[in-house]
């Protein structure tokens, strides 16, 4: 897959039949997504604040992947009538952060699927505020959040998913989980639903734990050593978030992060 | 010789002695069978020896090839030869089978196995256990039915190869052709020497393995060991005659004990 380097909010010149994987340069505030049309965004290095304006019967798949020294970062995507939008976001960052999520439904029958694989380790404190809300009809949001907590990191989800009076038939779904590796790493996931209209179909669950005792001793009784066994429970855990890229290169430098600062 | 010896065995559960002093020896190359009625310890057994973390041992010792082998760790006595099929095999999810299968066997293996010698050796033994292939591609045991999640635990003896193989009902969920499969494969294994500790509570299995002993633990200890013609009169008989001839008592089930006992409890704490 070709990609092309996106300088400047202008997506509706570059697009083609055949032009439609872009990668984001780290200076751009602001992408529009032309309405009807099909992109793939990727954007690998750390930015500040960026708004993405998802137009009308759009669709969206955005790959994220944040791998450095960060303090922060924000993100808003604002989706309007009929447009679809995936966000898959692989953190591997490190350091004291906290990333803003905002995603917006504006319009009737826009949906919104983010998926935030998260790994904590070595003194990090991360904070992820995921926040969605929903302001038309028919409106769909589902979120998953994982997170693995290592060697005194501390990790919290907080997701907001707010229904606006009059977002009807909307749904909205909430889903983290954390799981904490020692004794002093610390999870946190604080999911909450504000829901202010009556036909509405919401969901939340959260789990913070540590390893499956189960798991451990199945995978031992075989031969591997304990830290082998939790080493590859973890990656089972994270690896899901490869589904959201789609270079090769990309999936092995994911696989190589996730191993080394394992 | 390889023996495994278990001397006055006692072991508790969260507190409840389940184990009441097991005293057994398991020869290499023997195939035993081992019978009770429900909730009397078998699985305990098992998995006390495979070094569960669940039970605690208060008592007594369990040698293999001579090491005291309750002091070592789950991971080092599978490398040592011991391998336990479970009565309930866990799923974990994201844990892709095949990428287990092949961490267990270079656990073993001084080089890591090339991807060729791998899949060579994992297609073998699919072919043994009759497994379709894309079940080694799929996240381990999530979503199996219970006998694919039992003809994976053979799929995985059969690969890691050990001295003492511990099945544990390892014939419940299996349709007929397929405890036929599972029985062929463990004729196959036996003739190449391995040995194997065999729970299951009917003949059906036991009539095709021939086991050379037939022990029976009842309120956690070991009331008989003896010729295999035990296992034809229980599955006839039921186990009364335990208690009309041996004068043991057999402790009744209390309300819990139909709930299995490996695993099956939720805690709220533990990522499924
Ligand atoms: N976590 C636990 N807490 C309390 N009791 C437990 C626990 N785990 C097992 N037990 C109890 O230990 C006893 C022995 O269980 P075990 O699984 O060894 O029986 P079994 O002989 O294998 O039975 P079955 O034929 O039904 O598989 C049972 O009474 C069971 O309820
Ligand atoms: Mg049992």
């Amino acid at each position: 897959m070709k990609r092309t380097i996106l300088k400047e909010n202008n997506l509706k010149e570059l697009l083609t039949n055949d032009v439609n994987y872009f990668a984001i340069d780290s200076s751009l505030k602001e992408v529009d997504i032309p309405s009807n049309s099909s992109i793939n965004l990727l954007i690998t290095k750390p930015h500040q604040e960026l708004t993405i304006n998802v137009k009308e019967n759009a669709s969206l798949f955005l790959s994220l992947l944040v791998k450095e020294n960060i303090d922060g970062g924000k993100l808003n995507i604002n989706v309007s009538e009929n447009a679809k939008v995936e966000v898959y976001f692989a953190d591997f960052s490190f350091g004291k952060e906290t990333y803003i999520f905002n995603g917006q439904l504006l319009g009737r029958d826009s949906s919104l699927n983010w998926h935030l694989a998260s790994l904590t380790a070595d003194n990090d404190q991360k904070q992820f505020d995921i926040s969605v809300k929903h302001l038309a009809n028919s409106t769909f949001a589902k979120m998953d959040n994982y997170g693995v907590c290592k060697d005194d990191g501390k990790l919290v989800f907080s997701g907001i998913s707010h229904v606006i009076n009059g977002a009807s038939s909307s749904k909205t779904h909430q889903n983290a989980k954390i799981m904490v590796f020692d004794e002093k790493s610390i999870g946190i996931a604080k999911p909450i639903l504000k829901i202010d209209e009556n036909d509405v179909e919401a969901s939340h669950a959260a789990v913070v734990g540590k390893i499956n005792d189960e798991h451990l001793f199945y995978l031992t009784s075989r031969g591997l050593s304990e830290s082998a066994a939790k080493e590859l429970i973890t990656l089972g855990y994270l690896k899901p978030i490869l589904n959201g890229f789609m270079e090769e290169e990309i999936k092995e430098e994911i696989m190589s992060l996730i191993e080394r600062r394992m | 010789m390889a023996t495994l010896i278990i001397k006055d065995l006692h072991a508790e559960v969260e507190g409840k002695e389940i184990l009441k002093g097991v005293n057994l020896t398991v020869n290499e190359g023997e195939t035993i069978a081992l019978l009770g009625p429900n909730g009397h310890g078998k699985s305990t057994l098992l998995n006390v020896i495979m070094g569960h973390p669940k039970y605690k041992v208060t008592q007594g010792s369990v040698t293999y090839d001579g090491v005291d082998i309750l002091s070592k760790t789950t991971d080092e006595r599978a490398k040592m030869g011991l391998f336990l099929a479970m009565q309930n095999p866990s799923e974990v999810p994201g844990v892709i089978n095949s990428d287990f299968l092949r961490a267990a066997v270079n656990a073993r293996n001084e080089k890591p196995i090339s991807t060729y010698n791998f899949y060579k050796l994992l297609d073998k033994a699919t072919k043994d256990v009759k497994m379709p292939f894309d079940l080694a591609t799929r996240s381990l045991n999530e979503g199996f039915s219970g006998g694919e999640k039992k003809r994976n635990e053979i799929l995985q003896m059969v690969m890691l190869n050990p001295h003492i193989a511990m099945l544990d009902e390892i014939d419940s969920g299996l349709d007929v052709d397929a405890i036929q499969i599972v029985a062929d494969v463990i004729k196959q294994e036996q003739e190449k020497g391995m040995g194997f500790f065999v729970i299951s509570h009917y003949a059906r299995l036991y009539d095709l393995i021939h086991p050379s002993r037939a022990i029976v633990m009842i309120n956690g200890k070991v009331v008989i060991d003896g010729d295999p013609s035990t296992i034809k009169r229980i599955d006839q008989e039921g186990y009364e005659f335990i208690k009309t001839e041996l004068g043991i008592e057999i402790a009744k089930e209390e309300a819990n004990m139909n709930t299995v006992s490996i695993g099956t409890c939720a805690v709220k704490e533990i990522i499924k």
